[in-house]
């Protein structure tokens, strides 16, 4: 596969050396010159100094080729630009850009942007997890607006356990879709029983998290 | 008419004079106080400081969500860029006109439905425009 990177920040270094090292071919798009320096050393000729938002440097980083794009600059507003240039202009087939704000993901997916990574978001449910008494941690935003995938634990004292999925009553557009339990994970069925520890992962209607929350781990 | 602006700058300071006739309720973000300053002694005319996290907050303060029209004029096109594309496919605004100085992304983003103005395309006379079409 073929993979621009636009703006070389630390993640960037790490995403370019897993993407050579699986044999693909990478370009890297760089403004900063003493990076630029920097991974031309690290990684050899596979970095590119220029601006990603200036569409001679995108030819010549030959993106009217490239399988995919990928825009890691450190600004919304700029990966959101590299990203519709590299679609619109070079008709590049997949984009993907970072973001900060997760405010800023619905416009990403309402332009066309195919993948979009909230760092921010990211970084929340790591720490969310790593908080004790959190039971309801945030995973993803879907594609679908207004959908979310959130991951439950189940409380030792909750009222749903030794119950059946289908004696549990969800909001309306809610679904488990996976359970976890200690020895391993398993598709939930109608017949699967909620144990305590177990780990529910659900797709959810964005707000209801609360109403979920309540419904799982009420006692 | 409720006009919210974004971005202060000699440009917003030109439209602002050129808009505010006391009857449109005008409002301008933007990180510049001083520029915010002197726009606010004109007549409905309220101003919102700003700084760049919280972005998307802002534009909500601003009124977004009921204005009738959208002008992204600060110096950053991609910011530019950014929020017109909010205010049209996000807030629906019904008018949306984005400034841009860089011609590749004037014809980008004009071919993507965008109401462009830049110094190519004679700038004031096309604000006006833009805004009674």
């Amino acid at each position: 596969m073929y993979v621009v990177i636009v703006g070389c920040s630390e993640s960037g270094y790490h995403l370019s050396k897993a993407l050579i090292a699986g044999g693909h071919e990478v370009v890297v798009v760089e403004k900063n010159n003493e990076r630029f320096q920097l991974l031309t050393e690290e990684l050899g000729s596979v970095a590119l100094l220029g601006d990603g938002t200036d569409e001679r440097t995108l030819k010549r980083a030959g993106v009217s080729r490239a399988d995919v794009v990928v825009s890691l600059t450190g600004f919304d507003a700029t990966n959101l630009v590299v990203s519709q240039m590299t679609k619109h202009i070079f008709k590049v087939p997949r984009t993907m850009a970072l973001i900060k704000d997760p405010k800023n993901e619905p416009i990403f997916h309402e332009v066309g942007i195919d993948v979009v990574v909230n760092s921010t978001h990211l970084v929340l449910a790591s720490l969310e997890e790593g908080v004790p008494g959190r039971p309801l941690v945030h995973l993803m935003n879907l594609r679908v607006p207004g959908m979310e995938l959130v991951s439950i634990s189940i409380p030792e004292d909750a009222n749903i356990i030794g119950k059946r999925l289908s004696e549990i009553e969800l909001p309306p557009n809610s679904f488990i879709t996976l359970v976890v339990k200690r020895d391993g994970a398993e598709l939930p069925t109608g017949r699967s029983v909620v144990e305590a520890d177990d780990e529910l992962v659900a797709v959810i209607p964005t707000g209801d998290e609360q109403i979920l929350h309540d419904i799982l781990t009420g006692v | 008419m409720r006009v919210l602006i974004f971005g202060c700058n000699r440009l917003t300071s030109s439209l602002v004079a050129d808009l505010a006739d006391g009857t449109a309720e005008i409002t301008v973000l933007g990180g510049e106080r001083d520029c915010l300053e002197s726009v606010a002694v004109h007549p409905g005319v309220r101003v919102v400081l700003t700084s760049e996290p919280m972005m998307q907050d802002y534009l909500q303060e601003g009124g977004i969500d009921h204005a009738d029209v959208f002008l992204a004029m600060s110096s950053d096109d991609h910011q530019n860029i950014l929020v017109a594309q909010i205010a049209k496919h996000i807030f629906n605004v019904p008018k949306v006109v984005c400034h841009l100085g860089s011609p590749q992304l004037q014809v980008l983003y004009a071919a993507l439905g965008l109401d462009v103005v830049g110094y190519s395309f004679g700038l004031l006379q096309d604000v006006r425009q833009a805004i009674e079409a």
